[in-house]
């Protein structure tokens, strides 16, 4: 019997049997479907975070003021230190040839109001190297001005949406604002980002460093963003950053330099690890059909006794009998994890119209896989039936009804 | 007919297929197995979790300087131009129910002794610490009852430091340098281990007047109210409203309680729980995919036995009872197996991760064997209306 | 006690009409005894599934004691089944995995008797057709006689008005349906009516009252 014939042979005995060969492929599809969709979520959940941090800039080494010895604990995230860590701190670091840009920042929260309206936001006190280190862009006017960051003018940044909230439809740009107790003069606004990680870069101020540090009485800077020339200029800027703070602040290694990259890394393997994790929990139901189709298989090969034992009577051998129950078996397996595929990407697809923002996209390892385990499991859970079909006695199988 | 004679002929049929009666309900079981196995590990996660936070005690109130919703968790991280100051915690310590208030103030520093040093977390507190935390010191005593706004330089080491500091010897009466002053140790802490990442015991707690000199800040960064057992915490958290905007003219502070925390906690944590059983609800729904095949096959076979009982006397209704019974049969028996699958599983890795506290969650098994049969009925409907509505006749003549 | 007026039964089979019951009339006495005999396809069984509510007329009424039964819905029908008629079928149609026992006392178990009563009058029925010592067996582990007998005590164990057999001896060697005839006329002495389809003269021959069927009409009605 040739191969071809032993899957017509299959077909037409699966055929025979429409809605129950339906219900079997359609168990295997739901398993390939939950993993093909299941672990796209998992990944566009992955690539979305990592976007996020690539559009926070590229190549980013950000200081803090503090460290703590112990180890595996989080950072220093309160930026209080004995000792400041001042703009001058900042500006040295441009000595480094690993470097190439460097915007030290100073955060607080303040009251902004302009004709009549107030609103509490973030106040962010920065220099002009904050657009390029942060990928930042300004929609109307201008940045802040270059110029020595230990002064600077008192004009303001706003972001889109507190120059909505503050000015709707009028002119920003030009208008005189109330920070604190303090007045700026609005020279810019920033494109509208969407929702982004950590800060929300709609509702801020951005204004001079120096100005925010006197507006919040903030002595310390809360982070430098320092701009290493390239991926492999990172550690040598890591590097370089240490030694330079160190031989400023009297020997002392009082700041904790993180990356962006290791801070990325670590969501990303976060991520792909729960992305695994889901993937296995769906592929459990491709266990769950593969028994399925074990199950009725065996039912098939004792209502087919008699067929069997036809076969055998008239010369098919046992190796043809058993292949002629896996090809069934696999038949069933290959067209639930094609029924599965198109499933599974038919979802991706949908959620991926319902939500433009967030690139949910299978990955392949994940499709491999699936259509792996469904036609293996298929074959596997296959193999006891056929084995009962091929070993059939064919007298025995003939005699009974 | 008798109920109890309906689901002995269900169980008579399907106990005489064994072999294909375990495996549709194995597929159950697989489903169930993984549910109650992801279920408990998930309660064990937030069992975790919400114990580390309850160790503080549930009569807790946090006040941050600034609006929520611009500086949203960063809380009183970021510099304000309102700070929250000592006057502000005397005055919300005179509130009726408040058994003692903590200002407080968090950053990092270096500590050291004679020619040891540390980089370590320096924690500006006073004197009402160890109650409203419910921290124990160890050796010594803890910060002394003075004015919060004009302690002496006195300090309490964490057992970590304490150890890597002073080694073996004992620290009560030593001098220690944070920054670039100098304090005298009166108490070490009792170890704490780590609280959500944050090693407790490698830190060093001073009067927050002196921190706030050391890190050349205005501001508290948050003070911790504790009230008393059984005190109205909502009237208390309006009062400490009305207290601060009388204060700073505004409202530009926000209000923590612990309990909202741990029910925000918990609720997140039981989201997760509730979407990881989900995904091992696909499993369940694969099985109950196997019963409809099975039981459809069933019924194929079974045409001719159809036909008798019909000519025996059995209502339509009497026959899709009979196919119902046996699917549930089949998915109660495949959910019995699944949970003591399941709950053996969880045990296994309770006893293996001893950190995580595994209860089984008799609820969820109660739920899972409900929510089985529904399955089973769900299954049967198709085969067992199938079944009901075959004509006697043709039935009969079928064999 | 029976009374057909009219009765027809058409079925459609690919389009086109067959007339398997053409306007039968029909009386039956209680405790008679009928044979209805007649060629292949004449409409013999058909009008055994009517009279044994299986199978609803397309015309015609059906009087059972006088009370109109062909139009009551299927449950009131399934009622009367259960306890006015006994179906014996030429192929014993038992439930091939339960014993001889539990094969009789599944009308038993249908009209809700408890499991005590059911197992004594189980073993009378049993009794009464020579199978005590067959009780446990499966019907895989009985003679074609001792199926069609174990069929018989399950047509008569909720004690009918009306035993139906269609062809009981059909599937039979002619020991064995001496023997299956012979308990069904004991049935018949003792009061139950009895009809019975057969292809075999010499059974049909054995009946008070004898009718023939050719093309779905009543054609003969002998009666002794
Ligand atoms: N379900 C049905 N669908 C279509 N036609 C039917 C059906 N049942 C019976 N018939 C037709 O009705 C006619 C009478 O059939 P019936 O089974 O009553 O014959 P019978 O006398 O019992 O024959 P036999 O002696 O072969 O058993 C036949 O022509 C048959 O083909
Ligand atoms: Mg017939």
């Amino acid at each position: 019997m040739t191969v071809l014939a032993q899957l017509r042979f299959a077909l037409a005995a699966l055929a025979g049997h429409r809605a129950r060969s339906l219900l079997m492929v359609l168990a295997m599809a739901i398993g390939v479907a939950a993993v093909v969709v299941l672990t796209a979520l998992g990944e566009g959940a992955r690539r979305y975070v990592v976007g996020e941090f690539a559009s926070l800039g590229t190549n980013l080494v950000i200081v803090l003021p503090g460290r703590s010895e112990t180890t595996g604990g989080p950072p220093p995230l309160t930026g209080l230190a004995p000792r400041d860590l001042t703009i001058a701190d900042a500006q040295a670091l441009l000595a480094s040839p690993a470097i190439t840009d460097v915007a030290p920042v100073v955060v607080g929260a303040a009251p902004v109001a302009a004709g009549g309206r107030e609103r509490e936001v973030l106040a962010l006190g920065s220099t002009r190297s904050l657009l390029p280190v942060r990928h930042m862009t300004v929609a109307e006017g201008r940045f802040l001005p270059g110029g020595d960051p230990e002064r600077g003018p008192p004009v303001a940044v706003l972001g889109a949406t507190l120059r909505r909230e503050l000015f709707g439809n009028r002119r920003a740009v030009g208008e005189q604002i109330r920070i604190g107790d303090r007045r700026f003069r609005v020279v810019g606004v920033l494109t509208d980002t969407g929702r982004s990680v950590g800060l929300d870069l709609n509702d801020l101020v951005v204004i001079p460093v120096a100005q925010a540090q006197a507006l919040l009485n903030a002595p310390s800077l809360f982070r430098i963003l320092a701009q290493a020339r390239g991926p492999a200029a990172i550690a040598q800027a890591q590097d370089d950053i240490r030694a330079t703070i160190r031989a400023r602040h009297e020997g002392e290694d009082d700041v904790t330099v993180i990356t962006q990259d290791s801070v990325m890394n670590t969501f990303d393997a976060i991520l792909g690890t729960l992305t695994l994790v889901v993937g296995g929990i769906a592929a459990i139901s491709l266990v769950v059909a593969g028994i399925l189709v074990m199950n009725v298989m065996l039912v098939a090969v004792s209502h087919r006794t008699a067929e069997i034992g036809l076969l055998k009577a008239i010369g098919a051998r046992p190796g043809v009998v058993l292949r002629l129950f896996l090809a069934e078996a696999a038949l069933l397996s290959v067209l639930g994890a094609a029924g599965g595929l198109a499933l599974g990407y038919g979802g991706v697809a949908l959620i991926g119209a319902l939500v433009p923002d967030f690139p949910v996209a299978a990955p392949a390892w994940a499709v491999a896989a699936a259509l792996l385990v469904a036609t293996g499991t298929g074959l596997l859970f296959g193999v006891w039936p056929a084995r009962r079909a091929a070993r059939l006695d064919p007298v025995q199988a003939l005699a009974r009804r | 007919m008798l109920l109890r004679d309906l689901y002995g002929m269900a169980a008579h049929s399907v106990a005489s297929h064994p072999l294909r009666s375990l495996l549709t309900a194995g597929g159950i079981a697989v489903g169930i197995a993984a549910v109650t196995l992801l279920t408990t590990l998930g309660q064990g996660v937030q069992r975790y979790v919400l114990a580390e936070f309850t160790q503080f005690g549930t009569h807790l109130i946090a006040v941050n300087p600034g609006k929520t919703e611009t500086v949203g968790m960063m809380g009183g991280i970021l510099a304000t131009v309102r700070p929250l100051t000592f006057a502000d915690a005397e005055a919300l310590a005179r509130l009726p129910e408040v058994q003692a208030v903590v200002p407080g103030i968090y950053g990092n520093g270096r500590v050291s002794a004679g020619r040891r040093a540390r980089s370590t977390y320096v924690n500006g507190v006073n004197h009402n610490m160890p109650e409203v935390w419910r921290f124990q010191v160890r050796a010594g005593r803890f910060l002394p009852p003075d004015d919060d706004a004009a302690a002496r330089a006195l300090a309490v080491l964490g057992s970590r430091l304490k150890t890597e500091l002073f080694g073996a010897e004992s620290a009560l009466g030593r001098t220690i340098r944070v920054g670039e002053r100098r304090f005298r140790v009166v108490g070490v802490m009792a170890p704490k281990g780590q609280v959500l990442g944050f090693d407790m015991d490698d830190a060093v707690y001073i009067p927050a007047a002196q921190a706030l000199a050391l890190f050349n800040r205005e501001g508290l960064m948050e003070v911790d109210l504790l009230y008393r057992a059984g005190g109205d915490e909502a009237r208390l958290v309006e009062a400490i409203k009305r207290t601060l905007t009388a204060r700073h003219g505004r409202e530009d502070f926000t209000i923590v309680t612990q309990n909202q925390m741990i029910d925000v906690l918990g609720r997140i944590l039981g989201v997760l729980t509730f979407a990881v059983a989900a995904l091992g609800g696909i499993s369940l729904l694969v099985g109950a995919v196997g019963i409809v095949t099975i039981m459809s096959i069933a019924v194929g076979e079974r045409v001719g036995e159809i036909g008798l009982l019909r000519a025996l006397g059995a209502t339509r209704g009497r026959v899709m009872a009979l196919f119902l019974g046996e699917a549930v049969l089949l998915a109660l028996g495949g959910a019995l197996i699944g949970l003591a699958a399941g709950i053996g599983g969880a045990r296994l890795i309770g006893a293996l991760v001893p950190a995580l506290p595994v209860r089984t969650p008799w609820g969820y098994a109660l739920l899972a064997l409900a929510v089985s049969m529904l399955i089973g009925l769900a299954a049967g409907v198709f085969p067992a209306r199938r079944a009901a509505r075959l004509d006697p006749v043709e039935a009969l003549r079928a064999e | 006690m029976i009374a057909l007026e009219g009765v027809g039964r058409t079925f459609t089979v690919g389009g086109s009409p067959v007339h398997a019951l053409v306007d039968v009339a029909l009386a039956v006495r209680a405790g008679d005894y009928l044979s209805i005999m007649g060629p292949s396809g004449s409409g013999k069984s058909t009008l055994l599934n009517v009279l044994g509510l299986l199978d609803r007329p397309n015309a015609g009424r059906y009087l059972l004691d006088g009370r109109e039964v062909g139009t009551l819905n299927d449950t009131e029908q399934a009622a009367v089944r259960l306890h006015q008629f006994g179906f014996v079928f030429q192929f014993f149609h038992l439930v091939p995995r339960m014993t001889a026992a539990q094969n009789v006392g599944l009308p038993l178990t249908l009209a809700g008797v408890p499991a005590p009563q059911r197992q004594e009058r189980v073993a009378q029925a049993l009794a009464a057709c020579g199978l005590a010592d067959r009780a446990g067996h499966r019907p895989d582990q009985l003679s074609g006689g001792q199926r069609q007998r174990v069929a018989i005590a399950r047509a008569t164990i909720m004690n009918p008005q009306v035993i139906l057999a269609d062809e009981p001896t059909g599937n039979l060697d002619r020991a064995s349906g001496e023997q299956v005839v012979g308990i069904l006329e004991d049935l018949n002495r003792r009061g139950m009516t009895l009809i019975v389809v057969t292809h075999d003269p010499a059974v049909g021959e054995r009946a008070q009252r004898r009718i023939h069927m050719d093309d779905g009409r009543i054609s003969a009605d002998h009666a002794r």
